[in-house]
Parts: structure tokens; sequence; C-alpha cells
């Protein structure tokens, strides 16, 4: 730890400040079905790696970002009840990083329903900075990412 | 927004536990002397707060002291709770709860703790000189007061049951009025 570098914070003291919006993300990301499992599997999984931070700073969108991985491998590991067209099988496999999982999550969709989710969920942009890259209002950002995720879930429950 | 469910805070909780992934578990509690916040370390009760102390600073220094990976229990800490409650509330007559006193560097400050922790109890009292004797140096009955009024565990660890010899009850961490109050219960005054 360098000597500005923020000490972390008591890791409760984050998840009482982000709890209530980590769940509405998890929501986003995993369906409201399974937002509570993923968000207790995302917990965890920041407790085990939190001692290894190097420093306090970007602390919540770290754990955004813990939070869509926890939900794209809950989706990949839960079974499927019905054959679904499967994403393509390109870099899906056990070793394949977050993005890489996140890409075969979202590659059923076209290109245009796939940057607002890159944007998003990757990123972790705000809805701001998302219009800025789309070239759109914040409002239109919002929209578009809403109706990707919509897209996105209705494709695998199919 | 939907608030998280405290059933999801609780299982993350003893979840962590579990594993070994906390290095600290706090729980809040409503007494008769006020809200207290108490911090449970590797083995036993590190840190209590009256309310008056932020809970910022004191969760902070936790994390400094015991590691960041502090969460917070109400069930983990059930046992503590009830013994600190039913003792606050004159329900039972002896708090006896482990204590972990890492927070306390200073060797005779720490052995002074330990004194208080092991031999005075409930309805006895002590003055500054007599623990300072107690504790293997006679002579250091300011270093006896400056263990007391650092004292991180209050309450577990009796410090309000330490007065000057010069009359009086002295000075309190968390207030002279909580002293009396305490004493009062224990039957002391």
């Amino acid at each position: 730890m360098t000597a500005n570098a923020p000490a972390l914070p008591p890791f409760w003291s984050l998840v009482e400040a982000h709890g209530d919006e980590l769940l509405a993300h998890a929501r986003r990301v995993a369906g409201p079905e399974h937002a509570e499992d993923v968000l207790q599997d995302a917990f965890l999984r920041a407790l085990r790696a939190y001692p290894r931070l190097r420093h306090g700073e970007h602390l919540r969108a770290w754990l955004y970002r813990v939070t869509t991985t926890a939900a794209i491998d809950a989706h990949r590991s839960r079974p499927r009840e019905r054959p679904v067209a499967e994403p393509p099988e390109v870099g899906v496999s056990d070793d394949v990083d977050a993005d890489g999982a996140f890409e075969a999550l979202i590659a059923p969709l076209p290109e245009a329903a796939r940057e607002p989710l890159r944007l998003r969920f990757v990123e972790d942009l705000d809805y701001d900075h998302i219009a800025g890259r789309l070239g759109c209002t914040p409002q239109a950002a919002r929209q578009r990412v809403s109706t990707a995720v919509r897209t996105l879930r209705e494709r695998h429950a199919a | 927004m939907t608030p998280l469910p405290d059933s999801l805070l609780e299982a993350v909780a003893s979840a962590a536990v579990r594993e070994g992934l906390a290095d600290a578990v706090f729980t809040r509690l409503n007494t008769p002397i006020g809200k207290l916040l108490v911090v449970q370390g590797p083995e036993g009760i590190a840190r209590i707060g009256f309310e008056e102390e932020p809970e910022d600073a004191l969760l902070a220094g936790v994390a400094a002291e015991l590691g960041p990976r502090v969460v917070a229990s109400d069930r983990e800490l059930a046992a503590a709770r009830d013994a600190i409650s039913s003792y606050l509330e004159g329900d039972a007559s002896v708090l006896d709860l482990p204590v972990d006193l890492r927070f306390v560097h200073a060797p005779f400050r720490r052995a002074v703790l330990e004194t208080l922790h092991d031999t005075v109890r409930r309805g006895e009292v002590v003055t500054y000189g007599k623990l300072a004797e107690r504790s293997g140096n006679p002579r250091a009955f300011r270093a006896a007061a400056t263990a007391c009024a650092r004292n991180p565990v209050p309450l577990v660890v009796p410090c309000h049951r330490v007065l000057p010899s010069t009359g009086g009850i002295g000075n309190y961490g968390g207030g002279v009025a909580r002293k009396r109050v305490l004493l009062e219960l224990e039957g002391a005054l």
C-alpha cells in the first residue's frame, strides 16, 4: 500500500453503503429470482479478495464488477430446464475471464444491443457516460440498456 | 430501491465466519445505558463503544487493528448480546465473556486490564493504586489510571469498578453518570 492510498475501510461499511443498489444491479443482471443468491455469492467473493486489494479506491465500482461476474457464473452453472439456442461456444470455457463469459452471454444479441450492455456492466459506466459514448441522451441510454437486458433475459428464459 | 433483506446480510456474515473470512464481527445493541457497539475479535470481545463514540471511526479502528474484513451479525454474537443485555437489565449477576486485548499494545496497561478482568468481581471496587500493585507495579497508579481510561472493552473489563483513593467515583470513559449507574446496579454504591 502506498503512503497516499486510502486504507481499506471496514468491509461492512461498503455493504451498508452500497448493498441496496447492488441488489438492484443483481436484479438487472441476474433476474429477480436469482438476485439475492447472486449478491450473497458476490459479497463472499469480495470478502475473499478484499485483503489483497492494494488500496481503498473505486470500491463501489469493484463491487459492481464482482456482482456482474457472480451473475454470469451463476447463469453458466445453472442447469437449463429446456433446450435453448446456445450462444457460440467460443470463449466459454472454465478458464475464460469474466469479460469473455460476458461476451458469450450477450452473443445472441445484435451489436446494437451488445454495446450498451458492455458499457453498463463491463465498463460500469453510469447513464450519462453511456449516453456520451452512444451519442444519445441519458434517458435513451437507460432505455437501450433496459431493452437489451430484457431481450437477453427473454432469450435465456426461452 | 428495495432494501437489502436482513436475512441476506445474516447469511453472508454467517458464511464469512464459517469460512474463516471475518477478521472481526460486530453487533449493535440497545441497552438501559444506551446503544452499544460490540466487536468480537479472534479470541473474544475486543472493543465496546458507547453511543457517543462515532461508529465510523470505531469501525475504522477495528479494521486497522484486526483487519478489514469486518462483518455485522446479531446471530453470530447472540451469546454476547444476551450476556450483556441480561447483565445491564439486572437479570444476570455476572458478565463473564472472553476478552481479546489486542487493542492494548503497552504490556503494563494490558496487565492492568487482565488483572481487572480476572480479579475484581461484581460489587467490589478497587483503587488505581491497589490495581497497579496487583498488576505488579505498586507505584504505577497513573499508568493504571491510563489503562482504565483507554480500556477498549468497558463493562467486560470492569473499569467502572476502579475508584480514586482520594474519594469520589472518579472519571469514566463512558461518562461519570454511567459509572454511577453501573456501580448502583452492582450494589457497590
